[in-house]
């Protein structure tokens, strides 16, 4: 429309448009040009030749170019838009604070960094329920805690302490700042910007954390691979991540990892980098190049609501479950808990867990919470670790009580100087009461502290350090600040809080039985609460046997066969019945030379009290129990040879 | 129509100067008409929408404070009612001279041309200014520039009173000493240099004037005439393909800023950017260009 009227009207058309616009345009007053100072200086002769080029009236270019006026007017509107660029004006906002623009300062918002489409599905995954994310934030539970703001304040507060040692070498806050800033420089060159997932696979050593800290410092999002897991499992979890790049070792142990990964490059449309530690490889970026890179000074630093962590509850089936967490989830557990764990700056903390658990990586938390030095124990065997404590004299040890049962069986508490050890903080899987009490027995005045965590929640519960052993030694302890615990059907454990995850990505199938009708994540965990709050988990609901309608959890007859003098471990999963429905089937490791028979255990669980129908009514002697990565036992791999 | 024969063109015009004066003006003078009307296009002539004027009066009114250059622009963009004022002593002025001449004035009005759109005005207050002598135009954008008062809005009225014009400035003030500096230097002046569209270029002779000065006025409006993405707002919310990306191109926090601006009924608080000014050390810093300065410079010559 021009003047009120249609383009029928006035008769103007696409090939008009397209004809007269460039000319239309440039007569007109959107370029001006002007020789001199001709109309100061009141010189007619210079203002009229120079009259076109200061910019005609739509008049007088009608006149010039054999239009009308009105389709001059038309054309040169239509002209003035298509050369505009829609929201050029948000340059405006760049103007301010005293400032003046400069262009390399400024990012034309159709230039500007855009999410991908892999990372945008991972952060609609980040859905916590509205009213319970206001108690969060009013409550303090929720701040703007990040890995990089805390990294940023140790290293400019305190540069020269201890970040991260190791037998023979330490790294102090302001060179490891520097170091993860140039990594993140090095990781920004391989191709990993924010939102983007990076999987890392290597043991507990400094570049681990570097490789951690840089990651999440882009705005990254780390993902987790197991030490023992091997190209199917790396498949899975980076398939499923859609991981952009995977750092890793040349060998690992012997495993070729970086071979692998870059063999299932093509299998993996995502995963653009594979960067390995270690000899070269060709195809794979160098991780100790990247590290040398000019350090990145990302645009937009992370923040608290981002997703940092996606970790996966299992690698092995082809629906994996995998746990996004944010800074929110993790953090404010995290900051809350150095209170709690009575853990400060002082303290030297030790993870015998790997950093590819999230236990192990609670222990990293907690460090940079309270600025802390993280020692780290490359590869976890019992002479290592007793090893570790007595040269490095750690404050604080997380611990598998598999890790400490192995100490123990080898004596290597009593033979290494463990008196520095001022609490440790057992984890991972059932502690058994025996072991709690025969290692605190050896710690003098340290103390034993029990945590229930899982990949969903990181620190749900545990003991404090004033408790008696009796109580860290039987119990999970009370809930952390901010979380919630009951006791559902069938002594289901259920939380609730700020450190729990919002559902697992991508598996709408997991989240459905994962939460109750009213929120409340369903741990699988059965458990009891006594008086004063401790809570003591009991099993695993898909652990309970269902004998002809009587369920029972057989976790204390566990315990009780794995003291019996011909078992060295023991599990008892149900197996299919015609006539129970399900009835007790016991796998056993048996101790060097023993073969103990179903009878004689009968026998000695009858001895101890063990009600008849919850005997095993079969026996399975096995060479070695199926592990996971933390030294859980795999139950669902636990299947008779035979009827 | 002649002036009555008890006006004395010359009195009254230092009256008409001085009124406007009094009025808040920080300089008045009055346009050589026949130059006017030669150099205005056609339909853009004084004559064009009076027939009758005998003189065009312009006045230019402005006015920061130092620290009103050095806030984020946003603030700064627009002087708030500045422009008005301009508008305001004009408006009582048409009214002072009817009441005290007796002659027909009226106030120019400074809109655009409504039939040819918003960036073309009805009247060139610019031109006026520049023929009164009270501007000259600078390598930013033809903007008119005051050795004294720095950067001004102008507004002007129409009369049928007959006065004596004055001369356009002698010089002009831009290029700034500094400028021509910088621009051997680096090619450009600050203006040039600090235009975020880079709407403008231009060249300096050896003499330090003014040769050449190009103006992309279409990169500067869509940087500064917001009102020109309303409809490209509107658009793009038209051609969203997703509920949701239409309710983002509507509702966008900038989007949201115009549709403020449009409700409060600001007309110019949609035009901003003034980054040649900011930058510019005759706009900023000629010697009464702001309040302060000048009532100084007003107590010394009362001492």
């Amino acid at each position: 429309m021009a003047r009120g009227l249609s383009r029928d009207q006035i008769g103007v058309t696409d090939s008009m448009v397209e004809t007269f616009g460039e000319i239309i345009f440039h007569l007109s007053h959107n370029i001006q040009k002007r020789r001199g100072d001709p109309i100061r200086e009141r010189d007619f002769e210079a203002v009229e030749a120079q009259r076109a080029e200061l910019g005609l009236t739509d008049a007088e270019i009608a006149a010039r170019i054999g239009l009308t006026e009105t389709q001059v007017l038309y054309i040169r509107n239509r002209e003035e838009r298509r050369r505009f660029r829609t929201g050029h004006y948000h340059r405006l906002n760049e103007l301010g604070g005293g400032r003046r623009f400069r262009a390399d300062r400024f990012t034309p918002h159709m230039d500007h960094f855009k999410f991908s489409d892999d990372a945008l599905e991972l952060r609609a995954a980040m859905t916590f329920e509205p009213e319970r994310v206001r108690h969060y934030v009013e409550a303090g539970f929720w701040r703007d805690d990040t890995l990089s703001g805390w990294l940023d304040r140790h290293a400019d507060a305190a540069p020269d302490s201890p970040a991260i040692r190791t037998a023979d070498t330490t790294i102090a806050f302001g060179a490891l700042a520097e170091q993860v800033a140039r990594l993140a420089g090095g990781l920004s060159r391989a191709g990993v910007r924010r939102g983007d997932v990076v999987g890392v696979q290597l043991p507990n050593i400094p570049e681990y954390l570097i490789a951690y800290l840089a990651i999440v410092r882009l705005g990254g999002v780390m993902t987790t691979v197991y030490m023992p897991y091997r190209a199917a499992e790396m498949e899975t979890l980076l398939g499923h991540s859609r991981a952009r790049a995977f750092i890793c070792m040349t060998d690992a142990g012997g495993f070729a990892a970086a071979e692998a990964a870059l063999s299932l490059k093509s299998a993996l449309p995502a995963l653009e980098a594979v960067i390995a530690l270690g000899q070269p490889v060709p195809g794979a970026q160098s991780l100790a190049d990247l590290m040398a890179s000019e350090p990145a000074q990302p645009a937009d630093m992370p923040v608290a609501s981002d997703p940092f962590l996606l970790l996966y509850t299992s690698g092995t089936t082809d629906r994996p479950k995998a746990v996004p967490l944010s800074y929110h989830n993790m953090l404010g557990n995290a900051r809350f808990g150095l209170a709690e764990h009575r853990i400060g700056a002082d303290d030297l903390l030790l993870s015998a867990a790997p950093f590819g658990h999230l236990f192990g990586l609670y222990s990293v938390h907690l460090a940079l919470a309270a600025g802390a030095c993280s020692l780290l124990l490359p590869m976890f065997s019992p002479p290592a670790l007793a090893g570790l404590i007595e040269t490095a004299r750690p404050t604080v040890l997380f611990t598998a009580p598999a890790h400490i049962a192995a100490c123990l069986a080898g004596g290597l508490f009593d033979a290494h100087d463990i008196a520095s050890l001022r609490l440790t903080i057992m984890s991972g899987s059932a502690v058994p009461a025996d072991l709690a009490r025969a290692f605190a027995a050896r710690l003098g005045d340290g103390r034993v502290s029990q945590l229930w965590g899982m990949t969903e929640t990181q620190a749900g519960l545990y003991t404090r350090p004033d408790d008696p052993i009796e109580i860290a030694a039987a119990s999970a302890g009370r809930p952390s600040p901010g979380t919630e615990v009951r006791i559902a059907e069938e002594d289901e454990l259920q939380v609730r809080g700020p450190l729990l995850f919002p559902g697992y990505f991508k598996n709408p199938e997991a989240n459905r039985s994962a939460f109750s009708e009213d929120g409340w994540f369903r741990t699988g965990d059965t458990a009891s609460i006594d008086e004063q709050g401790n809570v003591t988990i009991t099993g695993r609901l898909k652990d309970i046997i269902n004998r002809g309608g009587v369920k029972y959890n057989p976790r204390d007859i566990e315990e009780l066969l794995d003291r019996h003098p011909k078992i060295l471990q023991s599990a008892i999963v149900p197996v299919p019945d015609p006539v129970l429905g399900e009835k007790a089937c016991c796998f056993a490791v048996a101790t060097e030379g023993a073969t103990p028979t179903l009878e004689e255990l009968c026998a000695y669980l009858a001895e101890h009290d063990i009600a008849k129908h919850k005997l095993p009514e079969r026996l399975e002697l096995v060479a070695d129990m199926p592990m996971t990565a933390t030294r859980k036992i795999i139950k669902a791999r636990l299947k008779p040879a035979g009827p | 129509m002649r002036n009555k024969p008890d006006i004395d063109p010359e009195q009254a015009k230092q009256t008409i100067l001085d009124y406007c004066r009094r009025k808040g003006a920080l300089a008045a003078g009055v346009a050589d008409l026949d130059a006017l009307e030669r150099i205005a296009p056609a339909g853009h002539r004084p004559s064009d929408i009076m027939p009758r004027v005998k003189s065009v009066i312009a006045l230019g009114v402005g006015g920061q404070t130092q620290g009103a250059w050095t806030v984020p622009a946003k603030a700064l963009g627009y002087f708030g009612s500045t422009e008005t004022r301009a508008y305001t002593i004009s408006y009582g002025l048409a009214f002072f001279i009817e009441s005290k001449f007796g002659v027909r004035s009226i106030y120019c009005p400074p809109d655009m041309d409504n039939e040819a759109g918003p960036r073309v005005p009805l009247q060139s207050l610019k031109l006026h200014a520049e023929l009164a002598g009270i501007g000259a135009r600078s390598l930013a954008g033809d903007i008119l520039l005051h050795p004294e008062f720095g950067y001004m809005y102008f507004a002007s009225v129409f009369t049928e009173l007959e006065l004596p014009p004055d001369e356009p400035m002698a010089d002009n003030p831009c290029p700034a000493p500094s400028c021509v500096d910088m621009y051997r230097k680096v090619g450009q002046t600050p203006c040039m240099k600090f235009c975020p569209v880079q709407c403008l270029s231009g060249t300096i002779d050896a003499d330090g004037k003014q040769a050449e000065m190009n103006y992309d006025m279409a990169a500067c409006a869509e940087m500064t005439q917001q009102y020109e993405t309303v409809p490209a707002a509107i658009a793009n919310a038209l051609n969203a393909d997703t509920p949701e990306a239409r309710e983002d191109a509507l509702f966008d926090p900038d989007n949201k800023m115009l549709w403020y601006k449009m409700s409060v009924g600001s007309g110019g608080l949609l035009a901003q950017c003034f980054e040649c000014m900011r930058v510019c050390p005759i706009a900023t810093k000629a010697p009464l260009a702001d309040p302060i300065l000048r009532h100084r410079a007003a107590q010394a010559e009362e001492a």
